[in-house]
């Protein structure tokens, strides 16, 4: 394939990714830190929803036509340490690393600094691969669910898929997207919160 | 049926798109959607023209040619057009910095505001490097693809981030 006829599937693909991230509201700041702080779920909700589709897509792309997976290798530490400083850094950005372009898109303008620090931290990371990758020593497998299960991939893809689904339901029931977006669609709910804690406080200035 | 011009749509009908871009995704340019690398991609160029060395790091230039590294930039760019369509088509015109940053951490002004969201982008790219991949990479695709590291680093992710809202960010 050409570089030319990479960007373009790649602009169209990006183009529907970041009109329903900005549809769903998933790039705003407000929706990220109420993830966070297990105020609102939308972020959850829109995430799962994401993966119960791939996991169906998947089982059948994989399971009938045998189109090949990527999985990535299991490599704890890396895993573990590079997804801590990542989640830290979501919460600070109000971001992830693709959601910081629709927040551009979108007018916020502290979003240029997200994408420069990202560049900053990607070249970073890229001069230091070799003795950080040394320092975790670790091989990696390509592991996954059904290959513990020792069961095909399409079955524990439906499985799973009809599992988050069922948590997605309940989850709805208990805090409607509706109730969570926001007046002004930013995630941030009204100040009437601080105004009862005041109100609470008043008692002991009395 | 939501409409383009709506201001928000439910997460279902987003998350479901997402998913579908599976599709194209792993039949046009056989790999998985995906985020995170394009910043090494357009970095390492940008690192080139400073240090010529930059080339001769392997990590550096398996990102720098190619349809793949190429697709991916474009995706993100795109990402930035559709959301400005998206906006554009409904209305939702945006502050330059988020309300959320003054009632969490009393940040009111752009110019406090950039340096913190310099660091978070850093943190944010640093970590994904190390893990191998980010919220697209590790969790919509990982996830679907039940790899056992992607849910590791995605299990990971949330920590982290709930810690620091948690820890450091004032309750809304």
């Amino acid at each position: 394939m050409t570089v030319l006829t990479g960007i373009l599937i790649g602009l169209a693909t990006g183009v529907v990714f970041g009109f329903v991230l900005e549809k769903a509201r998933v790039f705003e700041p407000g929706v990220i830190v109420g993830q966070m702080q297990l105020r609102s779920f939308i972020m959850l909700k829109m995430f799962l929803t994401a993966v119960i589709t791939g996991l169906v897509v998947l089982a059948v792309l994989n399971g009938a036509f045998g189109v090949p997976l990527h999985l990535k290798p299991l490599v704890w530490q890396a895993d573990i340490i590079g997804g801590l400083i990542l989640g830290a850094g979501i919460a600070l950005a109000g971001a992830c690393p693709g959601t910081a372009l629709a927040q551009l898109g979108a007018g916020y303008r502290d979003a240029i600094f997200i994408v420069l620090g990202g560049i900053a931290g990607a070249v970073f990371y890229g001069y230091f691969d070799e003795r950080i990758t040394a320092f975790f020593a670790e091989k990696g497998a390509r592991l996954s669910f059904d290959q513990l299960a020792g069961l095909p991939f399409w079955m524990v893809a439906l499985g799973t898929a009809v599992v988050l689904a069922l948590f997605l339901v309940v989850l709805e029931r208990m805090t409607p997207w509706r109730g969570e977006i926001g007046e002004n669609v930013d995630g941030v709910p009204p100040e009437h919160g601080i105004e009862d804690a005041a109100s609470t406080r008043a008692p002991h200035h009395a | 049926m939501p409409s383009l011009g709506d201001k928000a749509w439910s997460p279902y009908v987003a998350g479901l798109i997402v998913g579908l871009l599976q599709i194209p995704t792993f039949l046009l340019m056989n790999t998985a959607l995906g985020a995170s690398s394009s910043f090494v991609t357009v970095g390492a160029h940008l690192a080139s023209v400073v240090d010529p060395q930059v080339a001769q790091i392997k990590y550096f230039a398996s990102h720098m040619a190619g349809a793949k590294n190429w697709w991916q930039v474009a995706v993100v760019v795109g990402i930035a057009i559709g959301a400005f369509l998206s906006m554009t088509l409904s209305g939702a015109r945006r502050p330059a910095v988020s309300a959320v940053w003054a009632r969490a951490m009393g940040v009111t002004s752009f110019s406090a505001r950039a340096p913190i969201a310099f660091l978070a982008g850093f943190a944010m790219l640093f970590g994904a490097r190390i893990a191998g991949g980010c919220t697209s990479g590790h969790g919509i695709s990982g996830i679907a693809q039940l790899s056992i590291g992607s849910t590791v680093a995605v299990v990971a992710m949330f920590a982290g981030g709930m810690l620091v809202a948690n820890l450091f960010f004032k309750r809304i």
